[in-house]
């Protein structure tokens, strides 16, 4: 049985229909990267998977269960943590703290949560970084810090949104490795990325995904030499 | 059922007042994303202007209109750039706990200058009653309606149709995207704190011949405002000026069927209905409220 | 421990002054400080650690007046009793309106709490029946501590004391605990909480549930002590911004803040009405016309109150002895 399991989602926001039956299965243990121009509905897609947002149409299932229609907080308990496009660390918070939130919803012991965050910040890179607060950190370190945030609810899925973006070109690849060895690790992960690059290095399925409908799943090969796909989002350079 | 023309008549009335109070309110929050929680106190000065020229200079509320207008203007354009520019990109605490304390410092001036006596502004005209289709108002209160229909469809059409007006609107919809255009925002939120206080003093100066004019007077109407201004959708004009005829009705009707001690009620009741159920109001954006901005 | 020295100090000060102190004025003046103090620490729980700002407060401050009074009044019961029943109602009331208005954010909420409280003044100002309407309700004096009819202000001190050393611990407990790193996660961000699984709904809800059966306590206490329930006083919004005052002048979001904050309200304004009360009404609202400038100006310059003012200079110090 798959992990996840989206099947005919649909969210119509006034006139405009974000996702138009939007289905597929992720296995445990996979990477899936997911593709799209703007608009195409992709973090539409995280917001109803994460509960943000319930679809309008459709459901989302996570071992079978449902999980559309649960609020936010019970769908991260029940296993599935997401990062925000817009990075929100808790400002007022050192990056210690902002980590123990996120562990505190597995463990009630605040000691026990402590050493916990301390480990995670430890294994993204940001060990020397405990005591700093939300806003001091730069982009890079903030996107560490998200991730370890929401790796600290011991997720059996994690959705990544867009993790690269507005990091600089050295910072890249130190990430992409993170994410790479999450995925080593037996973590399953449903990434939203920009950078084709760096994408169809990591993810050895991708999703795209144009005017809210799914458009192409397959292997990285396969979708960016998929015509639709082509035409909608790569354009012709892309593929020689 | 003979009683609905009177009952109809003193809707509109009254609404026409709740009207001139709400709109300056909303637009306040439309363009600037600040709820005035003083906006009732700046009625209450106009209130007292009115009463002091009236006692003192015995000067018609009606004049003292005209001096109230540019007046309140300049009130409220210092009083933004002392107390809300500072402000005006903080929290919404911070935001909330500035008009809060204005409020009460406000009110509390009034008490210390003219204590807490309650006066009346009774003009010579004020006994007389006109009678229409059955149903009775004083003259008062019939100028203070058609003065504020009027005030009120200028400040539309100048909303509307000025290159002003629809800088305010540009800034209303998105401010980042303004600021980028070029658009001076701290001018323009200056003209709208100014319009929307401008709003009460003629609002305060047509009211004082109708409601007693004491320091805590500003209190029931902003309350009333704030309903008015929530249902019609915080930030919409036009919503908040057919909100001021239910909520007037509300009052109206109310008082008919279960007398004016618990009409309050009536009204505060129907606001924790709307934040309840709709906060977005009827014309607000759905989701307005989740934002908070 | 190095962190509630300054509070031990403070509770320890206040314990021990009606021991040395004589005077009922001074005495009175503690008491009133602990009593506003433990309030503004109430409202705290909501306004400062949940980030509920609420300007409703007095609805439970008034619930458990008028519970007081009325037991002592009406039914011939023991003024505690009247805590205890105005304590349950006001968290009932509490769960209601943070249930109710747990998806308004920013000032729709404020709004929200006011028009709460402005809904039990009115109700009790005309429900003459059952409150003796806007007249209010003398609460009657009985010797005894079971009714807390207690002449020795010494002895009110130490009962005042017990409460705010109660609501200070619970502040405290607030700051330590696993509730209270997620109800801060809810605070600073609630969307970034929620999706780390933290119960923010719940949590609203219960914290203001808790603020109000304290400050409900509060209220009851006040009406024995001052002996007079008056409703649009008990239910003003003026007395929800007075619990805030002391919050946000001491330090939002801190354990001793209410209580710091409450010293200097209540000492200008004990003041104040010492050397002007006798000339007339209008010098009384010299003091109120201060508080809101106070709030003006204190939410713009020092929005972490005393204690962050005071907690940077000492930062300030310490930094000024490590540089050479």
């Amino acid at each position: 049985m798959s992990l996840l399991s989206v099947t005919g989602v649909t969210k119509r926001f006034g006139g405009i229909t974000a996702n138009k039956g939007i289905s597929f299965e992720v296995q445990p243990g996979e990477l899936v990267g997911i593709i799209g121009p703007n608009g195409a509905g992709k973090s539409t897609l995280f917001e109803i998977i994460s509960g943000f947002y319930p679809p309008d149409e459709g459901e989302v299932r996570l071992d079978g269960a449902r999980l559309t229609g649960l609020s936010p907080d019970v769908v991260c308990r029940r296993g599935v943590a997401r990062t925000f496009q817009k990075l929100r660390p808790f400002p007022g918070m050192t990056a210690l703290d902002n980590v123990m939130v996120g562990a505190l919803t597995r463990t009630k012991d605040v000691r026990h949560a402590r050493e916990q965050a301390r480990e995670i910040l430890a294994r993204v890179g940001l060990g020397e970084k405990i005591e700093a607060h939300g806003r001091t950190l730069s982009t890079g370190q903030r996107k560490r810090l998200e991730l370890a945030r929401a790796l600290a609810t011991q997720p059996r899925v994690l959705l990544l949104d867009e993790v690269t973006a507005g990091v600089d070109q050295r910072t890249i690849p130190g990430l992409v490795q993170l994410v790479r060895d999450l995925h080593a690790g037996g973590l399953t992960l449903l990434v939203i990325e920009h950078n084709m690059r760096v994408i169809t290095a990591m993810a050895p399925r991708i999703v795209a995904l144009y005017l809210g409908e799914v458009i192409a799943d397959g292997t990285p090969d396969v979708v960016t030499h998929d015509r639709r796909v082509v035409e909608a989002y790569l354009g012709q350079a892309y593929t020689q | 059922m003979s009683d609905l023309p009177q009952l109809a008549v003193s809707t509109i009335l009254l609404g026409g007042m709740y009207a001139l109070i709400a709109v300056g309110l909303t637009l306040i929050f439309g363009v600037m994303r600040v709820v005035n929680f003083a906006h009732g106190e700046f009625l209450m000065l106009a209130m007292y202007l009115a009463f002091w020229a009236f006692s003192l200079l015995h000067f018609d509320p009606y004049l003292t209109l005209v001096v109230s207008l540019p007046l309140f203007f300049v009130v409220g354009w210092v009083s933004y750039r002392v107390v809300m520019r500072p402000i005006i990109h903080a929290s919404h605490n911070v935001q909330v706990f500035t008009t809060v304390g204005l409020s009460i410092a406000l009110q509390n001036v009034a008490l210390v200058l003219w204590t807490a006596d309650v006066r009346f502004v009774r003009t010579d005209y004020y006994a007389i009653v006109l009678r229409f289709g059955g149903a009775a108002f004083n003259i008062a209160q019939l100028v203070a309606f058609a003065i504020a229909v009027v005030f009120t469809a200028a400040l539309f059409a100048f909303m509307r149709w000025s290159y002003t007006g629809k800088v305010m609107r540009a800034t209303a919809q998105d401010r980042q995207a303004s600021a980028l255009m070029g658009i001076d925002t701290d001018r323009v939120y200056a003209t709208t704190w100014a319009v929307g206080i401008t709003c009460v003093g003629v609002a305060g100066v047509l009211l004082a011949p109708v409601y007693p004019v004491y320091p805590t007077a500003g209190l029931q109407f902003v309350l009333i405002a704030y309903v008015t201004v929530v249902l019609g959708g915080l930030g919409d004009m036009a919503g908040a000026l057919i909100a001021s005829l239910v909520v007037a009705a509300v009052e109206v009707i109310g008082s008919y069927v279960i007398g004016t001690a618990w009409k309050e009620v009536l009204y505060l009741l129907l606001f924790i209905a709307i934040l309840v159920v709709r906060p977005a109001g009827l014309f607000g954006q759905r989701g307005a409220e989740l934002l908070g901005t | 421990m190095r962190a509630i020295a300054p509070a031990l100090v403070f509770f320890a000060v206040a314990g021990l002054a009606p021991l040395v102190v004589r005077d009922a004025f001074l005495l009175d003046g503690l008491i009133l400080i602990l009593m506003w103090g433990a309030a503004g620490a109430a409202w705290n729980i909501a306004g400062g650690y949940a980030g509920q700002v609420s300007l409703g407060h007095s609805a439970f401050f008034g619930l458990g007046a008028y519970a007081a009074a009325l037991c002592g009044t009406r039914w011939q019961l023991s003024p505690w009793i009247g805590l205890l029943i105005g304590a349950l109602v006001a968290t009932a009331t509490g769960f209601i309106i943070g249930y109710l208005s747990n998806r308004l954010r920013g000032p729709y909420f404020v709004l929200a709490t006011i028009a709460f409280s402005q809904v039990l003044l009115i109700g009790a100002s005309r429900w003459r029946g059952f409150t003796a309407g806007s007249e209010g309700i003398p609460v009657p004096f009985r010797p005894g501590f079971w009714t807390l009819g207690i002449a020795d202000k010494r002895v009110w001190v130490w009962i005042v004391l017990t409460l705010a050393v109660l609501v200070y611990l619970v502040q405290l407990y607030l700051e330590r605990s696993r509730r209270g790193y997620q109800l801060a996660a809810v605070r600073e961000d609630e969307d970034a909480a929620l999706s780390l699984g933290v119960p923010a709904r719940r949590l609203k809800v219960a914290a203001i549930a808790v603020s109000a059966a304290l400050t409900a306590a509060c209220g009851a206490l006040w009406a024995q002590y001052v002996g007079f329930v008056d409703p649009v006083y008990v239910f003003s919004v003026d007395l929800s911004v007075r619990f805030s005052l002391a919050a946000i002048l001491g330090g939002l979001g801190t354990a001793l803040g209410p209580f710091l904050g409450s010293v200097l309200v209540t000492t200008v304004e004990t003041y104040l009405r010492a050397r002007f009360g006798g000339i007339g009404a209008g010098l009384v609202g010299i003091y109120l016309i201060l508080y809101g400038c106070a709030l003006i100006v204190m939410v713009r310059f020092a929005p972490q109150g005393l204690v962050g003012w005071i907690g940077d200079r000492r930062r300030h110090r310490t930094a000024a002895r490590a540089t050479p």
